[in-house]
């Protein structure tokens, strides 16, 4: 038996297509696609490119699930194309669409650049709470002490839970929930010394504070990571951390100095 | 050529009208019944400050058809409040773990809920107790 299934069957795709060259505003232009039932979205995009046009953008990378490239609207729904099967979604036609609440620059090309300087500005490494050499050896950590951030970690930064998100729509200068995810990360890891330095860059309106407990982020997730956790118990900290600098002040001046 | 010219799409004005938002207006909206039933209980303390009278009126007021109606669409409310109040607060907590596993968010929604429940059967207990003896 041959590995590659026949492609028996035809399927319609609705692409939201934008040309900034010569388009004013997106277009939706149909592709007549023929599938097999071990198909992919991200293979109908590939199967376009290859032998109907040419022209169409998208972005791919691993095919599976892991680089967060191929993020776009699926039917309305945020989703990796590369991870959601044709067949779930036949014999009627499928519309793709760029990732919502992001500018396009091309067809299914969104911008990333904010985002990109979101996950800088929340200090995305380690700041070790007692610094040590090499030689001093590593940094210990229990089972325990790393199942509490580890889910944090397995984020792939696919943008899926901002297109999700309503508050990041309305305010594109919110956090928003996968930059918050990765600042739980590290401020839930026992080795890390930098929690009030983050939750000093996220304790204003355009922090935690947007975010109302929509909660659509974490569903929409394609790696359970579950991002309104981390947004919303961030707002928990950051609200003890307001009312509490009142009480112990050498606290929230150590914190300033490190 | 290439040229940049990013195109921002509008966010629609009615998105917290959408599938799968709508859930969440509903959930905030409930907020809305609670207030309006405290509100009542508001008014039945007024009522109390005021004298005899004013109080008689109010529970003229609790046995009418239309207060009826109101109190049978506010239970409805406060129940899908409470539900979704603990659906949304294992999302608030930090991750717990017990003998080295995550404990589920279902979990702690259910207990929320059995608990509310609990106190709502024992409280209608103490009512119709009281009530009883007086």
């Amino acid at each position: 038996m041959s590995d590659v299934m026949e492609r028996t069957k035809t399927i319609e795709l609705r692409v939201l297509r934008y040309r900034p060259v010569s388009d004013q505003q997106p277009v939706f232009q149909a592709y007549q696609v023929p599938y097999s039932d071990d198909m992919s979205v991200l293979q109908l995009l590939q199967s376009i490119k290859d032998t109907q046009d040419g022209t169409l953008s998208f972005r791919w990378s691993c095919r599976m699930a892991i680089c967060g490239s191929c993020g776009m609207m699926i039917n309305g729904d945020p989703r990796l194309a590369c991870n959601t099967f044709v067949r779930d979604l036949a014999p009627n036609p499928i519309t793709v669409e760029p990732l919502r609440n992001f500018p396009i620059e091309r067809d299914l090309v969104v911008t990333v650049s904010d985002f990109v300087k979101k996950i800088e500005s929340i200090y995305p490494y380690i700041i070790p709470k007692t610094p040590k050499s090499i030689e001093a050896g590593e940094y210990l950590q229990t089972p325990a002490q790393m199942a509490a951030y580890e889910s944090f970690s397995d984020c792939i930064n696919c943008m899926l839970c901002y297109a999700a998100c309503p508050q990041f729509g309305a305010n594109p200068d919110f956090i928003g929930p996968g930059a918050m995810a990765l600042l739980q990360r590290y401020n839930g890891d026992s080795r890390d010394g930098g929690q009030q330095l983050r939750l000093d860059s996220i304790a204003g309106e355009d922090g935690v504070w947007s975010c109302t407990a929509v909660g659509v982020c974490s569903d929409a997730c394609p790696k359970q990571v579950d991002p309104a956790n981390a947004v919303n118990q961030n707002k928990t900290k950051s609200a003890l951390d307001f009312f509490l600098r009142f009480i112990r002040p050498k606290a929230q001046a150590a914190g300033a100095k490190s | 050529m290439s040229e940049r010219r990013p195109y921002v799409r509008a966010q629609p004005r009615d998105w917290w009208a959408r599938k799968p938002y709508l859930g969440y207006t509903l959930r905030e909206l409930t907020g809305a019944g609670v207030a309006l039933y405290g509100g009542i209980l508001l008014a039945g303390l007024i009522s109390l400050a005021r004298g005899p009278d004013a109080f008689e009126g109010f529970r003229s007021f609790l046995s009418s058809r239309l207060s009826l109606l109101i109190h049978l669409l506010l239970l409805a409310v406060m129940i899908w409040h409470v539900v979704t109040w603990f659906q949304t607060m294992p999302k608030t907590m930090p991750k717990l773990i017990a003998g080295g596993q995550h404990v589920p968010q279902q979990k702690l929604t259910v207990a929320g809920v059995a608990l509310a429940a609990l106190c709502s059967v024992a409280l209608i207990v103490l009512v119709v107790a009281v009530g009883a003896l007086s």
